[in-house]
């Protein structure tokens, strides 16, 4: 097979039936390989190939559960870890291994390098300046970083991930806070700062708020895309949803074309739970012939994480701001401030937990994109109408050509009438004129040719 | 139902339930992965068998970089090739212990298995993975750390060596077939 009569190479062919050719290439492949018969040999050569192959089938094996060897490895993992800090002199030998005080070491020097760092920002970020009341720098840091009783709310106890973000979110609240009803937030600051029960506001927020719900393993949406080409359509269609039933999934979107001149299609976008999406796509694949088969997935991890830390510093601004409208009075238009703040920033909690939704959705069903071919076999035309019907049919056909004709015509001269008339008024007295002098010229002329004739 | 992935990251974390679901999930493939590439049934039982307890050893340093399933059988063809290397070429030909067994493998199974003894043996390890591990391109070209063009093309010269070694298989049936019924009609 030579490239030259063929657009796509044998191996190409091979690619594209085992769903592994991209889908630019496929098409062309698919295209071709519907009129070329020595494609279609070879085509059907590996089919066959695979199916000899398959042939091959091993029994079960005998042994079906966990041996006792992995039972005592699975025992002796779960043990280890316990070993090692239970026991006296063997486990003060290991506390002080050098490989050990040297991770010590190392780990508390860059802790210590940390603080450092932090200190002279976390000194000069808060920021208490609302009122002539605020608490000093001095007395704001040591009680943030003392965590007593203290009047001013604390940051959340967000994991090491996200706590400088959530600090800043409050402190950025907070700020805006002030902004928005000074009088309300001025006077709580005031409060705070003088201690009493008024001042720990921010401690009543519940506490299951503030802790962030990370997840465990990596988030990954994953979505799939399958093309196949079936000659059992129906029969297809119907195990496709047993298949999408007996998975635990659903149909997202389904779609039937059934044109005239071609094989049906089917087009759906099927949402399986992700462990199952591998098994039900195998079982897809046995429904027909597979033309274009791909896989993706997206780690989605870090989003969540954000979404969540954004989420939790949300729920803890409403909070506070809930609080603040509860305990404080001011002046109503600052009230009002305060109102509208609550509103704004319970919108966004709610788009947030509507994405959060999504996304653990997205993760835990995979998007299958799925489309099914019916191979097109051409029909022929049933039984033809009878000679009666053919002439009357030929009857209104002529009928309706000699109506159109007829509309066509008036319509040509209601629409170009007027233009013909005008212009023909115009050309007429030129024409004539013209006319009358080329009879006059050609007059003696024929005059002049007879007499010469004559004269012959 | 959790990926294979976020399982072995629980079976990392110390849970037993998370191996013995990735153990259900891959006992048979496993087995028969060995299966089909060792003579005998209780070896391949055994390295099937191995190939788990070497992941409970090595499940601290499991990354999901790659896919559990290209793991595993990634685990598979190194004992496999310590498995071979151990036997230094006095390895039975596939077909040997059928022989002695009890219910021997259909002619069709002999037919298959016979050409593919004759095919070269990387081309015939990336057919195998193929057709019987179902696995695509890019995961045996991960596997046998091969570009996944190389792959294409092997696959295809062995699908090709394959389709001449069982050609005969075929003219020698027709054969047979007209012979018998060449016999009918002059009997």
């Amino acid at each position: 097979m030579s490239k030259g009569n063929h657009p796509i190479e044998q191996e190409e062919l091979m690619a594209y039936l085992d769903g592994e050719l991209a889908t630019n290439r496929a098409v062309a492949a698919a295209a071709h390989l519907e009129h070329c018969a020595e494609c279609q040999e070879l085509a059907a050569d590996l089919r066959k190939l695979s199916q000899e192959m398959m042939a091959w089938e091993v029994e079960e094996a005998e042994v079906s559960g966990i041996s006792t060897e992995m039972v005592k490895a699975l025992d002796h993992r779960k043990r280890g870890p316990k070993k090692r800090t239970v026991g006296g002199g063997w486990s003060w030998r290991m506390l002080f291994t050098p490989r050990r005080i040297a991770w010590t070491g190392g780990v508390g020097i860059i802790g210590l390098l940390v603080i450092a760092i932090a200190m002279p920002n976390l000194r000069t970020r808060y920021d208490f300046n609302a009122t002539g009341l605020a608490p000093t720098k001095q007395h704001a840091e040591s009680v943030y970083l003392q965590g007593d009783s203290r009047p001013v709310p604390p940051p959340p106890s967000m994991p090491k991930l996200s706590a400088y973000d959530s600090h800043s979110r409050l402190r950025t609240n907070g700020s805006n806070m002030a902004k928005i009803a000074p009088g309300i937030v001025g006077n709580s600051d005031a409060a705070r700062s003088s201690g009493g029960a008024e001042g720990s506001v921010g401690d009543e927020i519940d506490s299951s708020e503030r802790t962030l719900d990370l997840p465990t393993v990596p988030m990954i949406a994953r979505v799939a895309a399958l093309t196949l080409t079936t000659k059992e359509f129906n029969k297809t269609r119907a195990s496709l949803e047993e298949i999408l039933k007996r998975h635990n999934g659903y149909m997202g979107e389904l779609k039937v074309t059934a044109p005239a001149d071609s094989g049906r299609a089917l087009t759906a976008t099927l949402r399986i739970p992700a462990a199952q999406l591998d098994s039900a796509l195998t079982e897809l694949k046995k429904l027909g012939r597979v033309e274009d088969e791909s896989q993706g997935g997206e780690e989605v991890t870090q989003q969540y994480v954000d979404l969540e830390a954004r989420l939790v510093n949300e729920k803890h601004t409403e909070q506070r701001l809930t609080d603040i409208l509860r305990q404080r009075t001011g002046k109503l238009q600052d009230v009002l401030k305060v109102e509208l703040e609550i509103d704004r920033v319970r919108g966004e909690i709610e788009q947030m937990q509507a994405e959060k939704k999504e996304l653990s959705k997205r993760v835990a069903f995979a998007t299958l994109n799925t489309m099914v071919k019916e191979e097109y076999f051409a029909k022929l035309q049933g039984t033809p109408p009878s000679t009666g019907s053919r002439f009357r049919n030929a009857a209104v056909d002529g009928y309706n050509t000699v109506v159109e004709g007829l509309i066509s015509v008036g319509l040509f001269l209601l629409s170009a009438g007027p233009s013909l008339l005008l212009w023909a008024a115009i050309l007429f007295f030129p024409v004539r004129w013209a006319l009358k002098r080329v009879r006059k010229a050609n007059l003696p002329q024929r005059h002049g040719g007879t007499e010469e004739e004559q004269a012959k | 139902m959790i990926s294979d992935e976020a399982l072995m990251l629980e079976f990392q974390r110390g849970s037993r339930e998370a191996f013995e679901e990735i153990f259900a999930r891959y006992r048979e493939p496993l087995y028969g992965f060995f299966k089909r590439r060792l003579a005998s049934k209780d070896r391949a039982e055994d390295l099937a068998q191995e190939t788990f307890l070497a992941v409970i050893r090595a499940a601290v340093r499991y990354e999901p970089r790659a896919l559990v399933k290209t793991y595993l059988y990634g685990i598979g063809l190194k004992l496999l090739s310590a498995e071979r290397r151990r036997l230094s070429g006095n390895e039975p030909q596939l077909n040997d212990e059928y022989d002695s067994a009890q219910d021997g493998p259909s002619e069709e199974v002999l037919w298959v298995r016979q050409a593919l003894e004759k095919l070269d043996a990387g081309e015939r390890e990336i057919l195998m993975l193929r057709e019987y591990e179902q696995l695509n391109y890019a995961e045996i070209a991960e596997l046998l750390r091969l570009p996944v063009n190389t792959v294409r093309s092997r696959l295809f010269r062995s699908r090709m060596a394959l389709k001449r070694f069982l050609e005969p298989k075929q003219e020698a049936k027709t054969k047979l077939r007209s012979g018998i019924a060449g016999g009918e009609v002059q009997s």
